[in-house]
């Protein structure tokens, strides 16, 4: 994409693109590099009411769309969320402020169903000021994440813990009761709601309609999910065979094994390529022991005169995929004369589920296939009967966690549009997922630095079908930073002023992975999708032609200016300049402001951004003295600049020198293998510093 | 391009001791692309005298701009009301712009804060070298698209001299000799025959030995 000289198009990030939610995955995966953890957990929380939950089981089209993918392997998105979002400083969390929802005077809305549909739509109207009330069949709280989901993927305890910040806004949820049944729309509207907002999702499973599906022994994935997380046991046989190949099914398989059953089978009757469970499902059932069986249908459960009503097998046959049907995927045909039996005694079905409408024929609009709940678009929500809106699995069939809550948070929008009588606020409504990894020049690709993706620690394989423990546990602090510093700042990077560049050709020159293009006649053009903002180019311009969002030039000066302004220690002021990239924790930050109480740490993406103005600014705002901290060679992404940025340090150092002001109140201390500095190191030179004659702790300015 | 080096900081600073209110004023072009005179260096080289004054207490006023040419009159208009605001004005273009500026504001101090160098080409990212000498009688047509007034240390016109050794001048094992890079280059083009006509001596007027020179194009004049 090309700037013109006053135009410049700004889009947004390809994770941001890809999240149903929009959500800015860039922004706090840069807070988490910046280890200002607490920060990132906050911009989380403006946007999803869910992160704990999000983080562990969210299929993560922001993974697929992540440019980093082009290199080795995405920024792990979702995993970095649950980081930031597990982590003990979400105690230290502000609660947001509501206004309407503690008072109950104003007008009120009821939500049905407390899934991530309901509970995105009760936090985002308890927000705007509405009083509400989420009613729920079930006897507790979270809809499919609380009874589809197994424990060893989502603890229940962590669900309950978002629950309850939700209805810690005000709003209450009123549980075992079922609209439709314990009560009716109509009496929920005399009770004084204004609206009503359907997030029941789909809790029916769709049948198999082969013979023997009524025996004893066969159930439907969701039922048994559902008791699996009522109970903890379900009464089931040794042997099991899993139909399916989504979530529902891995689930049900992985859960199966966790009870006890000896033998786990799951058959699908497409292909892998067609499957659609997570892969990280798929590769953990397999890692566990269950047998997927591909191309396989059943045909026939079988019961014997010994145990008659019984399960005792389950008769299969075997497929070829021909040419796509309706849905886009090759369509199972089967292969005459393949069948066999499974020797199973316990068969779960997990071919898709449906929602329970049936009681709400007459009432409002349902569509032919399935029974969903017709809305009119996906941006209003509204069904086919006044003040009633509906969104989530509901409304388009089984799909995800992410794709529910932006239903959730749609009907916010729309209901408080509806209510107050005004227009639907464009700029408001969130824009639609488009999930597109972008496309680089492989000469950049071939010059960016690989680092492998961080892993979250994982029980063994044949340890962690003993229990329901959650098999994954979150990033320790070290992954989680070295992981976001992966991550490429898509969108954030060089911007050239054509108006104000000379095509002096530097940026060409200094640019450490070959982004900028000349054009025949002089036109240099920065592709904003290849850069990384890595700063190198912004730094030299000579005209000031390049702007830059990540760490510019005047973000890290006034950086630097505010953060001497504020210090408040009697100890000579050292300004300390170190690079993200080094081998340090939030604690190691903590420790040396307590060692030193006169450094002030300043830290920058990267000290390759540091020009002369950066330290002159340092000492015009006061600082006795500067040091920079260049890391460690093996984690600079950039490594081509790290002499130019030693050579330019060393002159900067020259310079200061003959202006007076060097001579000692300037180093350039490389960061150690693990930690910010050497500690003698700096001891050393906030002691030479202070011998310094005559020295004030801070220049006049 | 004109290539151009900001002169020392020494230097730099003893010329503007004795004015307190200083613009440092960079130019857009050559002094930018040889990152000599740019915005940007006229922004750290204000920020540079700034230090140094305070470092030994004296007032400063020092600030920074920038203008796309120096050598052109449209441009100075952009700096009418900057020249009586400051004491003196540090130039960080090249020689000509510097003279420009005086020229346009007699009144106001202008010091030049750079070395106007060559015509050179850039070889490689921070190394330029000479090429023309600007001598107003090009001959690279017989040379092979080499010129040696610019890098013959003798300007010679029928060269080699007996110094050239191992393709090298006398004066540096790095500097090439000219003469041999023409002899190689004719040689290849089949041209070497070009040297058995001798180069009469040199007409140094049009290289502005003879008084300052102008060009004038009466096609282009108002």
């Amino acid at each position: 994409m090309k700037t013109t000289s006053k135009e410049v198009v700004v889009t947004h990030p390809p994770c941001k693109m890809a999240c149903p939610i929009s959500t800015n995955a860039r922004e706090y995966i840069q807070l988490i590099a910046e280890r200002r953890y607490q920060d990132a957990l906050a911009s989380i929380k403006v946007q999803n009411p869910l992160p704990r939950v999000c983080g562990r089981i969210c299929v993560h089209p922001c993974e697929t769309a992540c440019k980093r993918g082009l290199v080795e392997e995405p920024v792990s998105i979702a995993a970095l969320k649950q980081f930031a979002s597990d982590g003990p400083w979400r105690e230290k969390e502000a609660r947001p402020v509501t206004s309407g929802a503690s008072s109950r005077s104003g007008p009120r809305v009821a939500v049905v169903g407390s899934g991530p549909a309901g509970l995105a739509a009760a936090k985002d109207l308890a927000l705007l000021g509405y009083g509400v009330t989420i009613f729920e069949a079930l006897a507790v709280a979270g809809g499919m994440p609380q009874v589809g989901v197994p424990e060893y993927r989502l603890p229940k305890s962590v669900l309950a813990q978002e629950v309850g910040d939700i209805v810690a806004l005000g709003v209450e949820i009123r549980t075992n009761i079922k609209v439709g049944q314990g009560i009716t729309l109509e009496a929920i509207f005399e009770e004084g709601f204004s609206a009503v907002f359907l997030g029941i999702g789909a809790h029916l499973d769709r049948p198999l309609d082969i013979p023997g599906e009524n025996l004893d022994g066969v159930w439907s994935a969701v039922s048994f999910l559902r008791a699996v997380s009522e109970k903890g046991e379900t009464g089931l046989g040794r042997k099991v065979a899993v139909v399916g190949g989504g979530n529902t099914a891995v689930d049900s398989a992985r859960s199966a094994l966790r009870l006890g059953a000896q033998e786990v089978h799951m058959l699908y009757r497409r292909s892998r390529e067609e499957m659609p469970a997570a892969n990280e499902e798929i590769e953990a059932a397999t890692l566990e022991g269950v047998k997927i069986a591909y191309l396989t249908s059943p045909v026939e459960v079988l019961s014997d005169s010994a145990m008659p009503g019984r399960v005792v097998g389950l008769k299969c046959i075997k497929n070829e995929l021909a040419a796509p049907d309706a849905s886009g995927r090759r369509k199972p045909v089967i292969v005459s004369g393949t069948e066999f039996v499974l020797d199973v005694d316990t068969v779960i079905v997990a071919v898709g589920q449906i929602p329970e409408t049936s009681w709400m024929d007459g009432k409002l609009t349902l569509g032919k296939r399935d029974r969903l709940i017709v809305v009119d678009d996906r941006t209003t929500l509204k069904t086919s009967t006044e003040a009633i809106f509906a969104g989530g699995d509901a409304v388009t069939g089984p799909a995800t966690v992410i794709q529910a809550i932006a239903a959730g948070k749609r009907a916010a929008i729309a209901i408080d549009a509806y209510l107050t009588k005004k227009p639907l606020d464009k700029t408001a409504v969130i824009p639609e997922a488009r999930v597109e990894r972008p496309e680089v020049r492989p000469g950049i690709l071939k010059k960016t630095t690989k680092f492998s993706r961080s892993h979250r620690p994982s029980l063994d394989a044949d340890q962690c079908v003993n229990s329901f423990q959650e098999v994954e546990s979150v990033f320790s602090e070290k992954a989680a930073v070295d992981e976001a510093l992966r991550c490429l700042h898509c969108q954030l990077g060089a911007r050239i002023d054509q108006a104000r560049c000379v095509s002096c050709l530097n940026c060409v020159r200094v640019c450490p992975v070959n982004v900028p293009v000349v054009s025949k006649m002089g036109e240099v053009n920065i592709d904003p999708v290849a850069c990384q903002a890595c700063g190198v180019c912004a730094l030299e311009c000579p005209v000031q032609a390049i702007e830059i969002d990540l760490d510019s030039r005047r973000q890290v000066s006034d950086k630097i200016k505010r953060a001497v302004a504020q210090s408040k220690s009697a100890e000579p002021a050292i300004v300390g300049i170190f690079d993200l990239h080094g081998n340090f924790t939030s604690d190691h930050l903590a420790l040396l402001c307590k060692d030193f109480p006169g450094l002030i740490p300043i830290t920058v993406f990267g000290v390759r951004r540091i020009g002369v103005g950066h330290v002159l600014a340092a000492f015009e705002s006061g600082a006795a003295a500067v040091l920079a901290a260049p890391c460690i060679p093996s984690r600079d992404p950039y490594p081509d600049s790290t002499l130019r940025t030693k050579r330019r340090l060393n002159q900067i150092g020259g310079l200061l020198d003959r202006l007076g002001v060097g001579n000692g109140r300037f180093a350039v201390m490389d960061m150690p293998e693990e930690g910010l500095v050497d500690k003698d190191a700096v001891t050393a030179f906030i002691e030479s510093v202070r011998a310094l004659n005559p020295s004030p702790a801070r220049l006049p300015s | 391009m004109i290539t151009l080096e900001q002169k020392k900081f020494e230097e730099i600073q003893k010329m503007t001791e004795p004015f307190a209110r200083v613009l440092v004023l960079g130019c857009e072009t050559c002094a930018a692309m040889c990152m000599a005179g740019g915005r940007q260096q006229a922004e750290d080289l204000a920020a540079a005298i700034r230090t140094s004054r305070k470092m030994t207490n004296q007032a400063a006023e020092v600030e920074s701009d920038g203008v796309g040419r120096q050598c052109e009159p449209e441009f100075m208009t952009f700096l009418q009301g900057a020249a009586s605001r400051y004491d003196a004005v540090l130039s960080l273009a090249c020689g000509a712009g510097v003279q420009m500026l005086a020229a346009k504001f007699p009144g106001t101090v202008v010091l030049p804060g750079c070395n106007t160098t060559s015509l050179a080409v850039i070889e490689e990212l921070g190394v330029w070298a000479e090429r023309c000498a600007s001598c107003g009688d090009c001959i690279l047509d017989r040379t092979g698209g080499l010129c040696p007034i610019a890098r013959c240390a003798k300007s010679l016109l029928n060269g080699p001299c007996g110094g050239s050794m191992d393709g090298k001048c006398e004066i540096s094992k790095q500097v090439d000799c000219v003469w041999q890079l023409i002899i190689d280059r004719l040689s290849g083009l089949g041209q070497l025959n070009t040297l058995t006509e001798i180069l009469p001596v040199k007409n140094w007027k049009p290289a502005g030995h003879g008084g300052p020179r102008k060009i004038v194009r009466e096609d282009l004049k108002a």
